[in-house]
């Protein structure tokens, strides 16, 4: 607050959006992971 | 038992239908039945001398005298609280835990009124009852915790309105929520009542209710968390974030539907006989598909936190014994259940559920006693931990809640469809 | 209506409107919140600001001669509103009084309920018993702990300075100004003694640190301080940050009506768009 130097609020943007296409890789594995067992459940259900 | 009922009640249409007596009569008739029925009901069934009886009897009988102290003699006799830890064991774990548990209700109601899923239908009424006990009991524990209680109507009657409160919102909708579950539940009322008319009515209301209720409970689940954003000062960087509300929303959902499957594993086998076999079997459907559910949603909830975790800067911080402290609740607690539950929903594995829903319970119940409390001043030297009649209490309020979870249970047709 | 009368009436018009207008602003000006500067190089640690503190209260009275209170740290209390602790610093004793400080945006207010705490249009943060429910959702919010619980009692009061509200009413100081016998307390409106605070620094540069505490603190504080060494060393915390403390919950209770807005009217839409695949399964 003392000092008026610079500062960047952006600054991490780079790594988050690096973490978000990790996720969205991620995250099509591990749905498809869970629900590579669904036909089974969907019969049961019907 | 519940179909006992149904054949009493339906004995007393030809008296009702009896159009020689007049009006009064009738009415007088229909209330002193009425009030038979409920003292009759009120009868304890089965055996007396049960362990969770003989444990939780005298711990209610405890709880209720040092309740009492508690208002004579004040909340600095009851509790540990001091200037330093406003908040403690009352409000971090009954209130905002016991909320957090009770979040199944709006995920299990929007899976069946809203999106139409019959596979979940033979648990929604068994939930809503959850839900709305676990609001009258442990959302009611606020009141054990307020030193005026008899002025909690000034932010309700409206004498006296504070809407810059956060806790202003969550007191109204705590009130609301509590209404519109009773409202969800209240055809089966009804049904044990045996007053069928009614029932079509409060049945007919059942969808409206249900989206206000999630509405409302996406606000006060948040809200709970949003109670924390103006403690910046004093709690841990790695827990405070401007994205608490979102943080304890989210984690409402997978905390949900963990209590579903910890308290649907339990109550089919004490109360076996209530349930017919057709939805036994169906439970374990039931079961995989909720676990999916907690799997797939702790999973957005783990990046949504790393997410956070990143834009802090907060990689100094994983140092120290609180680093450690945050990565067993947020990667022991958090990824490795859902893992858990992915595995055990993909195998069809009961085991690793159940094991996996019992790790999701405590981390959730980590994750807002370290905001409410273990974190909570992390950077003076005092340190809170809840007092013996904190405890006696806390547990009476939830044995009071399965006691009466139980009565109901066992009387009103909660697990026919 | 000749000449004269009626630039008298339209001039008579003009300088009511100006009038008004002015009012407008000076009514603003009016309700400038007051404040107290404390400057701590004044300060002598004699605690006459306890004392009185407590005698215009009815609480503790501290016996200042004999208590050797000064031995330890302390902070207010639920039986005294103010405290002054002595810091061992580079230059020397120094002598901090602590109080409720009095926010721009007070996050107790924001936070409470019922408006029991009630930021007053004069500045001065007051606590109003009938209101009260006994949450303490403001003891957990405020950055500087200043409500005080009376954990003790079946009908608790919450204890906290309310810069003798009554007092400022008829016109006088609060009292522990008016107790203080070396002018280390000031009372007036934030402006002026923001006024002052800086003067005292140009005047004196190397006497002083060149903050003044409370100036942008949590969105600004109606008590003020000056001191001659670093703030960190008497007690005080510099991370508060500058963001009024109300701003952190603002956006989520705007977000309350959005969310209700737009909750029901999609969980409908999505109720009736899965309702026609039942309907035609029947």
């Amino acid at each position: 607050m003392e000092s008026y130097s610079y500062i960047n609020i952006f600054e991490t943007k780079g790594l988050e959006y690096i973490l978000l296409i990790c996720f969205l890789l991620l995250f099509i594995y591990f749905v498809r992971y869970i629900f590579s067992s669904k036909k089974k459940a969907d019969e049961n259900m019907k | 038992m519940a179909g006992k009922n149904v054949l009493e009640i339906g004995t007393a249409t030809p008296f009702k239908k009896g159009y020689k007596m007049d009006k009064k009569t009738i009415f007088f008739g229909e209330v002193k039945r009425f009030f038979k029925f409920i003292l009759q009901e009120m009868k304890p069934r089965g055996k007396w001398l049960t362990p969770f009886n003989i444990i939780s009897l005298p711990i209610m009988f405890i709880g209720f005298i040092l309740l009492i102290l508690r208002f004579v003699k004040g909340l600095g006799y009851a509790t540990n609280l001091s200037q330093e830890f406003p908040w403690g064991f009352w409000i971090g774990f009954d209130v905002i835990t016991g909320v957090a548990f009770a979040g199944g209700a709006y995920v299990i109601t929007f899976v069946v009124y809203v999106m139409k899923v019959e596979k979940y239908h033979p648990i929604v009424k068994v939930t809503v009852l959850n839900g709305l006990l676990a609001y009258m009991f442990y959302a009611g524990a606020l009141v054990l915790d307020l030193g005026k209680p008899w002025n909690i109507f000034n932010p309700i009657i409206g004498n006296s309105f504070g809407y810059n409160s956060v806790l202003f919102l969550v007191a109204w909708h705590f009130l609301l929520y509590m209404a519109t579950e009773f409202l969800e539940f209240s055809p089966t009322i009804a049904q044990w009542l045996g007053w069928e008319k009614l029932q079509k009515i409060l049945k007919s209301l059942t969808v409206g209710a249900v989206i206000f209720g999630i509405t409302l409970s996406i606000l006060h689940q948040s809200g709970l968390g949003a109670l924390f954003l103006m403690a910046k000062s004093k709690i841990h960087p790695l827990w405070y974030s401007e994205f608490i509300p979102v943080f304890f929303f989210v984690s409402s959902i997978f905390a949900g539907l963990s209590m579903v499957i910890f308290e649907g594993t339990i109550s089919h086998r004490v109360f076996k006989d209530k349930i017919d076999s057709k939805h036994h079997a169906a439970f374990d459907e039931i079961i995989f598909g909720l676990a999916k559910g907690a799997a797939i949603t702790m999973f957005v909830y783990y990046f949504f936190k790393a997410l956070v975790f990143i834009h802090g800067g907060q990689w100094s911080y994983l140092t120290d014994s609180w680093g450690i402290w945050y990565l067993f609740e947020v990667i022991g607690l958090v990824l490795i259940p859902c893992f858990m539950f992915a595995y055990g929903a993909k195998n069809r594995n009961l085991g690793i559920i159940r094991t996996a829903a019992i790790l999701t319970m405590i981390g959730i119940i980590l994750n807002r006693l370290n905001i409410s409390i273990i974190t909570f001043n992390w950077n003076i030297p005092a340190v809170y931990y809840p007092s013996w009649i904190e405890i006696v209490i806390t547990l009476m309020i939830i044995f009071t809640e399965i006691w009466v979870f139980r009565w109901v249970v066992s009387r009103m047709p909660v697990f026919e469809d | 209506m000749d000449r004269r009368n009626f630039l008298k009436v339209t001039g008579g018009i003009a300088a009511s409107l100006a009038a008004t207008g002015l009012q407008a602003k000076e009514k603003q000006n009016d309700e400038e919140f007051v404040g107290v500067l404390t400057d701590t190089t004044r300060c002598i640690g004699c605690r006459a600001c306890e004392k009185a503190c407590g005698e215009a209260h009815d609480l503790l009275v501290p016996d200042v001669e004999n208590d050797n209170a000064l031995d330890n740290l302390r902070t207010p209390s639920e039986k005294q509103w103010t405290v002054v602790n002595r810091y061992e610093t580079d230059v020397g004793e120094v002598f901090v009084k602590q109080q409720c400080m009095h926010c721009w945006q007070p996050a107790c207010t924001a936070a409470c309920l019922t408006n029991a705490m009630l930021k007053t249009k004069e500045g001065p943060v007051i606590w109003r018993e009938g209101k009260c429910i006994g949450c303490r959702y403001c003891m957990a919010s405020c950055p500087f702990n200043i409500p005080k619980y009376e954990y003790g009692s079946w009908n608790p009061k919450v204890q906290k300075c309310n810069m003798c509200y009554d007092r400022l009413q008829q016109g006088k100081k609060p009292a522990c100004v008016e107790a203080c016998p070396t002018g280390a307390l000031m009372f007036g409106s934030k402006r002026e003694l923001m006024e002052i605070a800086r003067v005292r620094i140009y005047n004196h540069p190397e006497k002083y640190v060149h903050k003044i505490y409370g100036e942008h603190e949590v969105g600004g504080t109606g008590w003020l301080y000056l001191s001659g060494v670093p703030f960190e060393q008497i007690g005080f915390r510099t991370d508060l940050g500058t963001t009024p403390y109300p701003e952190y919950t603002k956006e989520f209770l705007y977000a309350v009506p959005l969310i209700f807005f737009g909750a029901p009217a999609l969980l409908t839409g999505l109720h009736f768009l899965t309702k026609k695949d039942e309907s035609s399964e029947e």
